[in-house]
């Protein structure tokens, strides 16, 4: 009795199993005439910009033919390691990646050329030249610069703000602060009370801002590293009742365009991300096809800033049409 | 995946306990990570032609190794009925330890001098460290009587700590070495390859074959099975409980530090939040592959077959292009199907007494 009960349960078990791992492999595409493979690497698609930036690069690859697969590394250098060999075993003909840390990404990169594959990094440096094919960046500096300035002209050159900074392995996270120092430092009316690190992360920069909040309570603005901390430190300056509070931020991702047209927070730098995937698909396909790399490796592409005056202009990342 | 035979022969055996004849019930139950490996093997390989490559077979190896790894040690802790959540922190500062030894020495400041190693000693002391914090794991739940969970959880937050703060939150690049400081060669260790094989997977297999023989073979094992199966029995028996259950975080935390040489040395860099909740998934790999989080019961070759499970399904997965968010929550769910498994088994052996 027992057995046979048993047996059943078992059967639908395993059923179940299966289903379980059907289930979404029925949203693959077949594979058809392709061109071959691009791997696109990028963090974890939570934040906005991620998943912009790598559905930018997907969808322009589909549109030259090409298979895609879409990985990400959640910043973790080991698991972007795995993913470069998976693309290397897959015999890929281009990686395009948005990288796990300046330092830790290096010898992947180099793995990939040595297997014949070049790699396109987008948004993120590596400390190296001479090893990926190209490396496609928001100009950062000038991004940091475009956002102090609106951030002093909102503060009316004076008064106690706050600096969030992102991960400290980032290059990004240093030339950004170093971008807004170079403005703010100019200004001697304008005190900078707490410089602290909240890891590009929105909860790390509630919690950090909370903290600060106790110990500031008369700061009259906060210049955050990117966009996600903005939202992290607006939602503490929310929940403590202070809404005057001035918050720029930084990447120009949707909800803080929206938090914009609320008015909660002020302005923000647009990083083109839209515009980074496609372009280096496009460099990819002319590699792949003729052979031929970009005359630079450096690319940088300037940062836009939003104000609640072009903020209607923008979505995703993208001009609106 | 050689382990095949050996695994079969070994479950047959383990199944004929429930009263010395095979039963296929027990049989597939007993064989349920292994069973459950072979289906996804099968049903990746008809669904998805890149899995079938062999050079994705390698690579797919070589990313089970670090987690197998990390779940041979955790096997040991969690067969006396402990668990060790320190060993992601443990992969992290042990990579910062040989990165920090390769391109800074060992700065002596009284004697105003840098000591370089090669990279043996370096490998050497960045383990003895792994070990180190282990023995404090041990240290602090045998003598000090701290619940395994919390003192690990402790130790996980401090080594992690000790990892960022080593280079200030910073990596160490380009471990390479320099000629002319003798300390060269350190990425061989993650890009080398032995018959075709990448080290790591020998490592998982040395060790593996190493802790199989230590759980079946060696009073230190039956002990350690008597220890998670009832400790105030065993002690009454004589096991000196305390010791061996110190030894089997001490094991961890080698196996741990093990791992954090080889990622160390595959990225050439070592990152300081490498590992942040691998300690989860060799868990997860221990649990798959049918020991029991209360002791006493399980097999090292298990936690292997766990770690390819969870291996393959995440390969699979994404190389048919699966969104990360639905890796997760089937894994999740695989983990805890086995669990489920894992209780009816129990229920059923309980009825056969």
């Amino acid at each position: 009795m027992l057995h046979k009960k048993f047996s059943r349960l078992l059967v639908l078990v395993m059923a179940l199993a299966m289903v379980a791992a059907l289930v979404p492999t029925t949203t693959l595409a077949l594979a058809q005439e392709s061109k071959g493979l691009i791997v696109i690497i990028t963090p974890a698609h939570d934040n906005p910009f991620f998943k912009a930036e790598a559905d930018s690069a997907q969808a322009a690859a589909e549109a030259l033919g090409y298979e895609t697969l879409v990985l990400i590394h959640d910043d973790d250098p080991a698991l972007q390691d795995q993913h470069f060999d998976l693309a290397i075993a897959q015999g890929a003909k281009a990686i395009i990646v948005d990288n796990a840390g300046a330092d830790a990404s290096i010898a992947a990169v180099q793995k990939a050329k040595d297997a014949g594959i070049p790699t396109f990094l987008i948004d993120r440096e590596i400390n190296a030249t001479g090893i990926a094919a190209a490396q496609i960046i928001s100009n950062n500096y000038q991004g940091a610069v475009l956002g102090a300035e609106e951030f002093v002209r909102l503060m009316g050159e004076e008064g106690k703000y706050v600096e969030l900074t992102g991960k400290e392995s980032d290059t990004n996270a240093h030339i950004r602060s170093q971008g807004y120092h170079d403005v703010l430092d100019q200004y001697p009316d304008l005190v900078m009370v707490a410089q602290q690190t909240a890891n590009w992360s929105q909860t790390e920069a509630f919690e950090v801002m909370e903290t600060i909040i106790q110990a500031h309570p008369d700061i009259k603005g906060v210049i955050s590293g990117n966009d996600t901390m903005a939202m992290g430190a607006m939602a503490a300056l929310q929940a403590a009742g202070m809404t005057d509070v001035i918050v720029v931020g930084f990447d120009g991702s949707q909800d803080v365009l929206d938090a914009i047209k609320e008015g909660k927070i002020h302005a923000t730098v647009l990083q083109p991300v839209a515009q980074f995937g496609p372009l280096a698909v496009e460099m990819a396909h002319k590699y792949i096809t003729t052979g031929e790399l970009p005359a630079e490796e450096k690319i940088s592409i300037d940062c836009i800033l939003i104000t609640p005056e072009n903020v209607n202009d923008y979505f995703n990342f993208a001009p609106v049409k | 995946m050689a382990d095949a035979k050996l695994q079969s022969s070994e479950t047959v055996s383990i199944a004929r306990t429930f009263r010395g004849r095979v039963t296929l019930q027990g049989l597939l139950v007993q064989l349920r990570a292994f069973i459950a490996l072979i289906l996804l093997l099968t049903f990746f390989t008809i669904v998805s032609e890149p899995f079938t490559k062999e050079s994705n077979q390698i690579i797919l190896a070589k990313q089970v190794a670090i987690n197998a790894i990390l779940g041979i040690g955790m096997t040991f802790v969690i067969l006396t009925g402990g668990i060790d959540l320190s060993v992601g922190s443990i992969v992290g500062l042990t990579g910062m330890i040989a990165g920090g030894l390769i391109n800074e020495g060992l700065v002596l400041e009284p004697l105003n001098k840098v000591v370089y190693f090669n990279v043996w000693m370096v490998g050497l002391i960045s383990i003895l460290v792994g070990m180190f914090v282990g023995l404090i794991n041990g240290i602090l739940i045998t003598r000090f009587n701290v619940a395994p969970f919390i003192a690990t959880l402790g130790t996980l937050y401090m080594a992690r700590g000790f990892s960022l703060l080593r280079n200030n939150g910073a990596t160490f690049p380009n471990l390479i070495g320099k000629p002319e400081l003798h300390n060269t060669g350190f990425p061989k260790l993650g890009a080398g390859t032995f018959l075709g094989l990448p080290y790591s997977i020998w490592i998982m297999i040395g060790l593996g074959l190493l802790a199989i023989f230590i759980t079946k073979k060696t009073p230190f094992g039956r002990q350690v099975y008597a220890i998670g199966g009832n400790r105030r029995a065993a002690e009454l028996s004589g096991v000196r409980v305390k010791t061996i259950t110190l030894l089997t975080y001490v094991i961890s935390g080698f196996c741990a530090a093990v791992v954090g040489l080889i990622v160390t040395s595959q990225l050439v860099a070592s990152h300081p939040s490498t590992g942040e909740t691998w300690e989860l998934n060799a868990i997860a790999a221990v649990v798959l592959g049918g020991t029991s989080l209360a002791g006493g019961r399980g097999t090292i070759l298990g936690t292997i077959v766990g770690a390819f499970v969870i291996g393959v399904l995440r390969n699979g997965m994404i190389l048919e292009g699966l969104s990360s968010f639905w890796q997760m929550v089937i894994t999740g769910f695989v983990i805890i199907l086995a669990v489920i498994i894992d209780q009816v088994q129990q229920q059923l052996q309980e009825r056969k007494r």
